[in-house]
């Protein structure tokens, strides 16, 4: 008897054993090869992002299946973001963020996204700022040494100034510096940063709002200058630029982030696996130091700090467009 | 003479132990991706890049570049053996080169693919050596008006491209046009043309996706209804004769030669544009000046040593701009472009003189990369050829398997594979109503360049057209601006002078 209840007790703990190692939930882990939307064209700034916590991922395997970046650039993200949209609920697909996530909903109503309820944000890992550059040699910007000659000499002249695309950060910015300053500038779009920085330095355009890194080998080789840093801070990268703060003009404030999401409707545990992973990146040695070289802020945010600041900026960045138009 | 040995150095650099394997092997591989349709220097390079943060920034470079260098040639092997364009830079090859494998002459197709490639890569690699920093210097100056200017030279030389039947040619170019007008507004930012609202269409319509669709589903029906399955040609034989003849052939390129070397280099330094255009340009303009164009078309080696010569060295070009200002001169040195600056380097003024052995390195190794390239290739091509033994009716579904994973590669969406299939059918419908599809395809590519310019440049000039005929300002737009339209009008007239001479000659 007292075998068989031995024997029943030992059963019925081994079922209780297997019983509750089904239902404590596993932590996630990819089973198949992770998707990473990028909503922007080869070589650009979320591009390199993008393809850098690829390379940091795979060489030091921080993820047990491999990372596969995918460009969709069409609509100014608002492919992109279609595709994440229809994909909710799905556990092995990110995007990475550029502001164009905060204007292309507002922009383009008809493709029906719905910011805040389409996507997980998981962190922000790095914020980007802008400068205003001229071109050392600009024949229309001659004796412009600080920023306010600039504004001086902009408010009377028509200047030209190159950009990324229209409804890109840099031509919001544009419109932010029309109100604050009372100067407009033609605006001529170009394919991406690069191309507008060579704009500038080949006599283009005038005077252009570009990245940090965008304009590096021409401000380093002389060719260019910047005039302003949209911070309040000087960057160690730039360290005889002056920043907004300093020079009395704290509205001059833009930041460009990039942030990971994940479609709308996964898991906690999903949700937690992704925050857990792009957080060893951002400690990785080799990603921060790149960054920092780069002129790049790190600035890791997840959970609610995050959706506060996504909600700041969404409407920061309506309230710009509303009165861009 | 400092750049001699300067090259010097970088060529030890290239024969170190690491750096020749991986420049062997990215040889092969980039034959690879460049053969296999969809799958083209741009995605080859950007499924390696994680692979170089394991070596040093100079065998990364040299091996990348050398899979960029080596899909230029391979994309030629699928365009002459299948008929599909295996890279987007290897579509102006299925023009002359498909003709030639049909009548029999696949070998010499093959020969001046790879002869071609090897004179433009090598002409491309001196250019490059001797006249970085001035060249950069020009790739400055090239700016919105010169650009617009160099695409209605373009445009101008593919009214030739459809034959004496100059309307259809016209209707052929404003279909291209139409259709890359779909996707993006390139000023303001807004999306146009999206058809039935399906999201497919905000990229725009791929060029890859309908050249595949035209040349390979096209084609393919085609010749299905030619051959009704049996074997395209069943005599095949690699004997000296047969090498010898096609090499004979290629005497007649040498204009093609220096039009692609020449012309393929230039419009690879400037920012943007790449080997795609390059190639297409070059096939449009030794045509138009070629005493023969009539026979562009139905298969002259000229006619697959012109965008073959142009896009090798294309690619050589528009590593200019990429090293020396930091912007890209085509989509695959744009994921360069972050490689290196990945690797930690800032590509600009500066890195000549920072970091001469990257450079210097690099340069070296596209010398040896170009012979390597060129024997893979010679040799090779007895193992290409066996393709034409097979029935086309094993062939077929072959070619339809790549057509379809061909369409998806580049946008990885199913709605560009239903786009290729319709333009397949569509392509094989005005090809029996015997319209010249070949400027579609062009029109396609440079559309969305020419547009961008053009209103680049208006915006510049406040609307006004003078800004390309401004000798005082702009020099090199006009000049290019009035040889563009001495261009456009010489076919219109050629029929009519030579009518006239005829007459004059005859009486």
């Amino acid at each position: 008897m007292s075998i068989i209840k031995k024997l029943a007790l030992v059963i019925v703990s081994l079922s209780l054993v297997a019983v509750s190692s089904v239902s404590s939930a596993k932590p996630f882990s990819p089973k198949k090869p992770i998707e990473l939307i990028i909503p922007a064209g080869q070589g650009g700034g979320a591009d390199e992002i993008a393809r850098l916590v690829q390379g940091v991922i795979e060489k030091n395997d921080y993820a047990s299946k491999p990372v596969i970046p995918i460009n969709k650039k069409g609509g100014s993200g608002g492919e992109a973001m279609t595709y994440v949209k229809k994909k909710a609920g799905d556990e092995h697909t990110l995007i990475i963020t550029l502001n164009n996530v905060l204007t292309t909903p507002v922009n383009q109503p008809e493709l029906g996204i719905d910011f805040f309820n389409d996507f997980t944000p998981l962190a922000r890992l790095i914020t980007d700022t802008f400068l205003v550059w001229i071109a050392t040699e600009g024949k229309n910007t001659q004796g412009v040494e600080t920023f306010d000659d600039f504004i001086a000499l902009a408010k009377g002249n028509g200047l030209v100034m190159g950009g990324t695309g229209s409804m890109s950060e840099d031509e919001l910015l544009l419109g932010m510096m029309r109100g604050q300053f009372g100067f407009d500038a033609k605006y001529v779009p170009y394919d991406g940063g690069g191309a507008v920085a060579k704009g500038l330095v080949g006599g283009e355009s005038d005077f252009t709002l570009n990245n940090p890194s965008e304009q590096m080998g021409f401000y380093q080789s002389g060719d260019s200058k910047a005039l302003v840093m949209m911070t309040p801070e000087r960057n160690p990268a730039f360290p005889d630029v002056p920043s907004s703060y300093e020079l009395g003009y704290p509205d001059l404030e833009y930041y460009m982030m990039r942030a990971f999401m994940a479609p709308a409707g996964i898991d906690a545990e999903v949700e937690k696996y992704y925050t857990g992973l792009l957080h060893t990146v951002y400690h990785d040695n080799e990603f921060q130091t790149f960054n920092i070289d780069d002129g790049k802020l790190m600035s890791w945010l997840e959970g609610f700090g995050l959706k506060d600041f996504l909600a700041i900026e969404y409407a920061k960045h309506g309230e710009i467009i509303k009165n861009f138009n | 003479m400092d750049v001699f040995i300067l090259l010097l150095e970088g060529i030890f650099v290239s024969f170190e132990p690491l750096n020749l394997g991986l420049l062997i092997f990215g040889c092969l591989i980039g034959l690879f991706v460049g053969a296999m349709p969809g799958l083209g220097s741009v995605n080859g390079v950007a499924i390696l890049i994680p692979i170089t943060f394991i070596i040093p920034p100079t065998a990364a470079i040299i091996f990348l570049a050398a899979v960029y260098y080596g899909a230029m040639y391979g994309g030629a092997i699928s365009s002459v053996m299948l008929g599909i364009p295996g890279a987007s830079t290897a579509v102006a090859t299925v023009f002359d080169g498909r003709p030639l494998a049909v009548k029999g002459e696949a070998m010499t197709a093959l020969t001046a693919a790879a002869v071609g490639s090897f004179v433009g890569g090598t002409v491309s690699v001196i250019l490059f050596t001797l006249f970085a920093p001035p060249l950069a210097e020009v790739a400055l100056r090239f700016n919105a008006p010169e650009t617009f200017a160099l695409m209605v030279m373009a445009f101008a030389t593919f009214v030739g491209l459809g034959g004496d039947d100059v309307p259809k040619t016209i209707f052929s170019i404003l279909i291209g046009l139409a259709l890359s007008t779909i996707g993006l507004d390139l000023i303001t930012g807004k999306p146009r043309l999206i058809f039935f609202n399906i999201p497919g269409f905000l990229h725009g319509i791929n060029f890859l996706v309908l050249a595949i669709g035209i040349y390979g589903i096209g084609e393919m029906l085609w010749t299905l209804e030619e051959t009704k399955g049996k074997v395209q040609m069943s005599k095949l034989s690699v004997n000296m004769k047969e090498v010898g003849r096609a090499f004979g052939a290629l005497k007649k390129t040498i204009m093609a030669m220096n039009i692609g070397s020449f012309l393929g280099f230039f419009v690879g330094i400037l920012p943007a544009a790449g080997a795609t255009p390059a190639s297409l340009m070059s096939y449009g303009i030794t045509k138009q000046l070629s005493k023969n164009s009539k026979e562009f078309g139905s298969g002259v080696p000229a006619g697959v040593v012109a965008p073959e010569c142009a896009n090798n060295s294309a690619s050589t070009g528009s590593m200019l701009p990429m090293l020396t200002l930091g912007i890209p001169g085509s989509p695959t040195t744009a994921i360069l472009l972050g490689g290196m600056i990945l690797w930690g380097l800032t590509p600009g003024p500066l890195l000549f003189t920072q970091e001469p052995e990257f450079v210097w390195g690099l340069i070296g190794s596209l010398y040896i990369a170009n012979f390597f390239t060129l024997v893979l290739n010679i040799a090779l091509i007895p193992a290409f050829l066996m393709v034409l033994r097979i029935p086309f009716a094993i062939l077929a579904p072959v070619i339809f398997v790549l057509c379809v994973t061909g369409g998806y590669a580049p946008t990885q969406s199913l709605h560009d594979v239903w786009l290729m299939l319709l333009f397949g059918f569509a392509g094989y419908i005005l090809r029996k109503l015997d319209y010249p599809v070949a400027p579609a395809v062009l029109s396609i590519v440079l559309g969305p360049l020419a547009e961008k310019a053009l209103r680049q440049s208006l915006i510049l000039s406040d609307g006004s057209m003078g800004i390309f005929f401004d000798m005082a300002e702009k020099p090199i737009a006009a000049i290019i601006m009035y040889i563009a339209i001495v261009l456009l009008i010489m076919p219109a007239f050629g029929p009519l002078y030579r009518k006239y001479f005829k007459k004059a000659q005859t009486t």
